[in-house]
C-alpha cells in the first residue's frame, strides 16, 4: 500500500537524517521532512459508492502537485478509508487515521451524519477536521464551538433559500410541490425554501418525503401532481431526481422544475430527458458553482483543460463527465493552498488559523467570479453561486452570482 | 482422552488465554488496544449468535437488530432523550447502562422467540431478516426517542463514561482504549464462561437434541416451545451487552451504526469461527472485524503489490474481494476454524492410536 | 370534485400496481430458485443488476439495437446463471442451509462491488422496449412500459405454468428439488437439474433488471431495494407459486400506496413514509406465522 510503503520510505530516510531532523523544530503528527500525511473517510463500497468521485478527484490533484515536488518538498498524502456511509464505521476509520497513522488533518470525509458523528472527538483531540463534505449548516454556523471543524461548500440552507426567492421574485402566486429526501437534507432544502418564499403571493401547497430505501417514487409524485401545483421542486439525489422527471412525464405534468445542485449535473440532466422524449426536463432551474465538465463554455478553459488532463492521468478509467471529481479537485486545490501557507513548518493550529482567513478568487475548478472566502465571523468557504436553466441540451446561467449572507 | 482430562486441558488453555488477554496491552500500540475492543464486542455478539445458530439450529439474520436495541438503551440511558422530547433523562454511568441493554434486548428476544417457534430453516432466515433489515427505517418513525436519522451523542456526556477521557481505576490510570479494551474483553471471558456454563448442562444438550432432530427431542420430553424462546432470549441478551458496548466505543449511534450487513457479517463470524464450538468463535469475531479492513488493503500494505491494492481502493474494490474471500472460506472451512481444531485434535489422536505399517 | 378525487385515488393504485409489477418480476425469479433448488438466493437481485448492465452497456459502449442486446443479455445471464452453479453452489450444496445462504451473500457483495467497480456508482438509463407513450382514461394516466410489465410478469407465469406441468424437464426439474434421491434413482440428473434451474432464475432476473430500469433507473444498487419487496411478494403468494409472486407484487405495491394515500385524509394517520418497508416487512413476519405456505401454495408436509 502506498501509505505504508511511504512511511517505510519516510522511517529510512528519519533514520538516515536523524540528527538533521532533532535539529529542526517538533512539528505536529503526520508531517516528515519528505511527506505530510492527511485521510479521510469515503464510500468506496455501498449505496452511496459514486460519491467517492470527491475523494478521487482530490487524490489526483495531489498526486499532480507531488510529481511537481510537492508543497514545500512534501509530498501530500491522502489515505482513503471506505466507510461504506455508515458513521459507525466513519468513527474507526477517523480514529484509525488519527491514532494509529497519525494524520496531519481529517480532510473531505463525506457525509453530513458522518462528519456529525467524528465532530466532537476530532475537536477534543485537536485534529482538523477540514472541508467537510456536506452542506449542513453546522460547519459554519458552530465554528466558535467546534473550532477544528471547517465545511466547504454553500449550505444546503442557503442553496434553498435562493430557490425561494427565485420563485418569489419571478411567479407570481405559484403553488409549488416538494418532493423531498426524508432526512437532514432534504428537510434543510425544503425549510429554506418556504422560508425564501417569504410572504409572497407564492406557496408551497404540497410536500412529499420519500425515503432512500424506497424502489421508486411514483406514488409521491402522482400525489404531488394531484396537489395542482404549477412548480415542482425536487429535492432528492440523483437517481430519485431521475425518477422525479421520468414519473412527471408519464403522468403528463409540465410543471416547471427546480433540482437541487447535487442532482442537477448535467449528465444527469442528459439521463433524466429520455433521450429528447421527457419535455419536462427543459426549463428546469438549479444552482451551481462548480464548472460542469460537460458543458461547451469550458471547452478552452484553463482550469477545465488543466482538470481533463489531470484526471485522465492520475486517475485512469474515472468518468471525466462525473463533476464529483470537480468538487474533489476544488477541495485539493485549496488544501495546497492552505499548505503553501503554513510554509516550511506546518502545524495543526496554522492549518486551521488559515482556513479561517481564506481569500482565493482564483480557484480553478470554480465559476468565475466565485470567491473562497472565510474570516472575521465569516465561516463558510464557498457561499456563492450561479442560477442556471436547462436549455436545449445543456445548461445556461442567468443573472449574476448569488451570495449567500445568511447561510 | 477422558473426559475430565478433556475439561482440565480446557481450564488451563482458558486460563492461558485469559492471561493473555490480561498482559496484551502492554505490548501493542495503544491504538491496536481499541481494535481488539471490537473484537471483543463481536465475540460477545458471536457467543449469543451461536447459542442459538450453532446450539439450536435456528438461523438468526437479525441479531443487529438486537444489538441496536442494546445500543439505543445504552445511549438513551447516558445520553437522555429530553433533548429530541423524549422522556428519558439519561444521566447514568456507561457501565451500568450494560445490564439494562442486555435486559432489554433479552426480552424483545424471548417475545420474538414465540413466533419464531412456528418457523424454521429458511423460512426463519427471512423472518430474522425482515426484522434486520426494517430496523433502520423503524427507529426514525419515533424520533423522539432515538434522535431520528441523526442519531445520539453519547460524546456529549464525556463525564458518565471512560470512552474519552483517561479513566481511574483500581488505583491506575488508564487510556480510553486501554480502558475500552479491559472493559470489553472482561465482559466478554465473562460472557464465555457463562455461555459455557449454560451449553455444558442440562439446558445445553436440551438444545442440542432440538437442533438435531426435534421430533426426537419432544419425544425424550424436552419442551421445544421452552427451549426455543430460552435460546432467543440469551443470544438477544448477549447481542444487547455486545451493541451497549459497541455504542460506548463508538460514543454515538444512529440508524447506520447497526446495517443489515452487519447482522449477515455476525452469521459469516459463526460459521467462520465454527458452529457449535466456543473457542473458535474467538477467530469468527476478529474475521468480522478486520476482513473489511484486509479487503481495502489495510494492514496487507507490505504483503501485496502495489498493483492489487491500487484496484482495491477503486469504488467497488473492496467489496469484490469482501464477498470472493467469503465463497472461498465456504469452500476451504466448511465447519470453521473450530472444526479445524476439532480436525487436527481427531488426527493426532488417531496417529497416536494407529499401527504402524 | 369527487370525481377528481376519485381519480386521484385511481392513479394511486395503478402506480402502485406498476411498482407491483416490478417486485412481481424479481419475485419470479426468487420462487423458480426456490421451486427448483430450495434455496433462497440472496444474490437474485444483484445478479439481475448485472445483467442489465450488461445489456446497458450493449448498448451504450457497442452500439447494439435494443433487441438483439435483450436476447444476448438473456443468454448470457442464463450461461452465467448455470456457471454460477456450477462453480459456488455446488461445492456448498450438501453442507448446511447456512453455507449456501452466506455463499449468496458472498457473491451479493461480490456481484454489487463488480458493478461499481467496472462501470462507476452513477445512474444511467435504460430505455423501455415498450416507448415511453402513456393512455389517459377517465382522468387516470397509464404507462405503456408499466402495462408491459405486467403482460410479461404474467406471460412468465403462463409460461412456467407450461413449463412444470408438461414438459419432461419441468418435471425433472421439480423432481430434483424436491427428492433428489428418489431422482437420481430414476435417471434424473440431478446436478444439472439444478443448474438449469439457477441459468431459469438468472435469466428471469435479467428479465426483471430491463424491465426495472427504465422506471426507476439504472444503478448497482436499483435491485438491492426491490428485493426486500420482492420477498415479501414471493412470500405473501406463496414462495413456491409463480402466480403467487405475481398476485402477492401487484397486492403489496397496491396496499402501501393505500396506506400512503389514506393517511392524508386521517386514515391510518401514523403511517408515515418511514413505515413502507417495515410495512412490507411485517407481511412477510405475518404470512410466516398465520400461513408459511402463502396464498396461493401447498402446505409443506412434514416428514418424521
Amino acid at each position: 500500500m502506498r501509505l505504508r510503503s511511504t512511511l517505510a520510505a519516510a522511517a529510512v530516510a528519519l533514520a538516515v537524517a536523524a540528527p538533521l531532523a532533532l535539529a529542526g523544530s517538533s512539528s505536529d503528527p503526520g508531517v516528515t521532512s519528505t511527506s505530510i500525511l492527511l485521510g479521510g473517510t469515503s464510500p468506496l463500497t455501498g449505496p452511496a459508492a459514486s460519491y467517492a468521485s470527491v475523494a478521487r478527484g482530490a487524490k489526483a490533484y495531489f498526486d499532480s502537485i507531488n510529481a511537481k515536488g510537492g508543497v514545500a518538498k512534501r509530498k501530500i498524502d491522502y489515505d482513503i478509508v471506505d466507510d461504506a456511509y455508515n458513521p459507525a464505521q466513519t468513527v474507526q476509520g477517523v480514529r484509525r487515521l488519527v491514532e494509529q497513522d497519525k494524520v496531519f488533518a481529517v480532510f473531505n470525509t463525506l457525509g453530513t451524519e458522518s462528519n456529525l458523528a467524528i465532530r466532537d472527538y476530532l475537536n477534543q483531540m485537536k485534529v482538523p477536521q477540514l472541508f467537510a463534505a456536506s452542506g449542513a449548516t453546522t460547519w459554519g454556523r458552530d465554528a466558535a464551538k467546534y473550532p477544528w471543524t471547517i465545511g466547504f461548500q454553500p449550505s444546503y440552507a442557503a442553496e434553498g433559500f435562493v430557490y425561494g426567492r427565485y420563485v418569489a421574485q419571478n411567479m407570481k402566486k405559484a403553488k409549488v410541490a416538494v418532493l423531498f429526501q426524508n432526512d437532514d437534507y432534504g428537510k434543510d432544502l425544503l425549510g429554506a425554501l418556504k422560508s425564501g418564499l417569504g410572504r409572497s403571493g407564492s406557496k408551497v401547497v404540497a410536500a412529499e418525503p420519500y425515503q432512500v430505501t424506497s424502489p421508486d417514487v411514483g406514488s409521491q409524485i402522482a400525489k404531488l401532481k394531484a396537489s395542482g401545483a404549477n412548480v415542482l421542486a425536487i429535492f432528492a439525489t440523483p437517481t430519485f431526481a431521475i425518477q422525479a422527471y421520468v414519473f412527471a412525464n408519464r403522468l403528463g405534468w409540465k410543471p416547471k422544475v427546480i433540482v437541487n445542485g447535487v442532482s442537477g449535473t448535467s449528465n444527469i440532466m442528459v439521463l433524466a430527458s429520455e433521450g429528447g422524449k421527457n419535455k419536462v426536463v427543459e426549463g428546469s432551474i438549479t444552482t451551481n458553482v462548480l464548472k460542469d465538465p460537460t458543458d461547451p463554455r469550458w471547452k478552452n478553459d484553463a482550469g477545465m483543460k488543466l482538470y481533463r488532463s489531470l484526471l485522465a492521468k492520475y486517475s485512469k478509467g474515472a468518468n471525466v463527465n462525473d463533476v464529483y471529481h470537480v468538487y474533489g479537485m476544488a477541495v485539493g486545490y485549496e488544501t495546497v493552498g492552505l499548505l503553501r501557507r503554513l510554509g516550511a513548518d506546518p502545524t495543526r493550529a496554522g492549518l486551521m488559523k488559515a482556513a479561517r482567513s481564506m481569500n482565493d478568487p482564483k480557484n480553478p475548478f470554480l465559476l468565475p467570479g466565485v470567491v473562497v472566502k472565510t474570516g472575521s465571523g465569516d465561516n463558510f468557504p464557498v457561499q456563492q453561486g450561479r442560477l442556471q436553466r436547462w436549455t436545449k441540451g445543456r445548461w445556461v446561467p442567468f443573472g449574476g452570482l448569488w451570495q449567500s449572507k445568511r447561510n | 482422552m477422558s473426559p475430565r482430562t478433556q475439561r482440565a486441558i480446557g481450564f488451563v488453555a482458558f486460563a492461558c488465554f485469559v492471561a493473555f488477554v490480561a498482559v496484551l496491552p502492554a505490548f501493542v500500540s495503544d491504538f491496536k488496544a481499541r481494535e481488539y475492543a471490537y473484537v471483543a464486542i463481536f465475540l460477545i455478539a458471536l457467543l449469543g449468535l451461536n447459542v442459538l445458530t450453532g446450539y439450536t439450529g435456528q438461523i438468526s439474520l437479525g441479531h443487529g437488530a438486537f444489538m441496536a436495541i442494546g445500543g439505543y438503551t445504552t445511549a438513551i440511558l447516558m445520553a437522555g432523550n429530553e433533548q429530541f422530547g423524549g422522556p428519558i433523562s439519561g444521566g447514568l454511568k456507561d457501565v451500568w447502562t450494560l445490564p439494562i441493554a442486555g435486559l432489554v434486548a433479552g426480552l424483545v428476544g424471548l417475545a420474538f422467540g414465540l413466533p419464531a417457534l412456528r418457523l424454521s430453516g429458511l423460512y426463519l432466515a427471512l423472518a430474522t431478516f425482515a426484522i434486520a433489515v426494517a430496523m433502520p427505517s423503524t427507529v426514525k418513525r419515533f424520533e423522539e426517542w432515538t434522535g431520528g436519522g441523526t442519531g445520539i451523542q453519547v460524546f456529549a456526556t464525556p463525564e458518565l463514561t471512560g470512552s474519552i477521557t483517561n479513566v481511574h481505576v483500581l488505583g491506575r490510570t488508564l487510556t480510553p482504549n486501554d480502558w475500552m479494551y479491559y472493559l470489553s474483553w472482561s465482559i466478554a471471558l465473562v460472557a464465555f464462561a457463562v455461555a459455557w456454563l449454560i451449553l455444558r448442562g442440562r439446558t445445553g444438550r436440551a438444545f442440542r437434541a432440538v437442533r438435531d432432530s426435534e421430533t426426537a427431542a419432544v419425544s425424550s420430553g424436552v419442551s421445544l416451545a421452552r427451549y426455543k424462546t430460552l435460546a432467543f432470549g440469551v443470544s438477544a441478551a448477549y447481542a444487547g451487552v455486545a451493541g451497549g458496548l459497541f455504542v460506548i466505543a463508538s460514543a454515538f449511534v444512529n440508524p447506520d451504526t447497526f446495517p443489515v450487513a452487519l447482522s449477515i457479517f455476525l452469521l459469516v463470524g459463526i460459521v467462520v469461527g465454527g458452529l457449535g464450538g466456543l473457542s473458535g468463535l474467538v477467530f469468527g469475531a476478529i474475521f468480522v472485524y478486520y476482513l473489511p479492513l484486509w479487503s481495502q488493503g489495510q494492514d496487507l500494505g507490505s504483503l501485496l503489490p502495489d498493483r492489487i491494492v491500487e484496484e482495491t481502493q477503486k469504488p467497488g474494490g473492496p467489496a469484490i474481494v469482501y464477498g470472493i474471500v467469503l465463497i472461498l472460506l465456504m469452500f476451504v472451512l466448511p465447519n470453521g476454524v473450530g472444526g479445524l481444531f476439532r480436525r487436527a485434535g481427531q488426527l493426532l489422536g488417531r496417529r497416536r492410536y494407529s499401527p504402524r505399517k | 370534485m369527487i370525481l377528481a378525487a376519485f381519480s386521484d385515488f385511481m392513479q394511486q393504485v395503478v402506480s402502485g400496481l406498476a411498482s407491483g409489477g416490478i417486485y412481481a418480476l424479481l419475485a419470479l425469479a426468487l420462487v423458480i430458485i426456490h421451486r427448483s433448488t430450495g434455496v433462497i438466493n440472496f444474490a437474485q437481485g444483484e445478479m439481475a443488476t448485472l445483467s442489465t448492465y450488461i445489456a446497458w452497456a450493449l448498448i451504450a459502449h457497442h452500439g447494439w439495437r435494443y433487441g438483439p442486446a435483450f436476447v444476448a443479455t438473456l443468454a448470457v445471464s442464463f450461461v452465467g446463471g448455470v456457471g454460477i452453479h456450477r462453480v459456488v453452489i455446488r461445492p456448498v450444496e450438501r453442507g448446511s442451509v447456512l453455507r449456501i445462504v452466506i455463499v449468496t451473500i458472498g457473491l451479493l457483495v461480490a456481484i454489487n462491488g463488480f458493478v461499481i467497480w467496472e462501470w462507476g456508482g452513477e445512474p444511467q438509463q435504460l430505455q423501455s422496449p415498450f416507448g415511453t407513450d402513456t393512455y389517459t382514461i377517465g382522468g387516470v394516466v397509464v404507462a405503456a412500459h408499466d402495462i408491459g410489465t405486467i403482460v410479461v410478469a404474467l406471460g412468465i407465469v403462463f409460461l412456467l405454468w407450461a413449463l412444470f406441468q408438461f414438459t419432461k424437464v419441468g418435471l425433472a426439474l421439480r423432481a430434483a428439488a424436491v427428492n433428489p434421491e428418489e431422482a437420481r434413482l430414476v435417471g434424473v440428473r440431478v446436478s444439472w437439474m439444478l443448474a438449469l434451474g439457477w441459468g431459469l432464475a438468472a435469466l428471469l432476473g435479467a428479465v426483471a433488471g430491463m424491465l426495472t430500469a427504465p422506471t426507476v433507473g439504472l444503478d448497482p444498487n436499483m435491485m438491492a431495494a426491490v428485493l426486500i419487496y420482492s420477498f415479501a411478494a414471493a412470500v405473501l403468494g406463496g414462495i413456491d407459486s409463480p402466480l403467487g409472486a405475481v398476485v402477492g407484487g401487484l397486492l403489496i405495491g397496491v396496499l402501501l400506496n393505500m396506506l400512503s394515500y389514506l393517511s392524508q385524509y386521517g386514515i391510518f394517520d401514523w403511517f408515515t413514509e418511514e413505515l413502507r418497508l417495515p410495512m412490507a416487512l411485517l407481511v412477510i413476519l405475518g404470512v410466516l406465522l398465520v400461513r408459511p405456505q402463502g396464498m396461493f401454495g401447498q402446505p409443506e408436509v412434514k416428514r418424521v
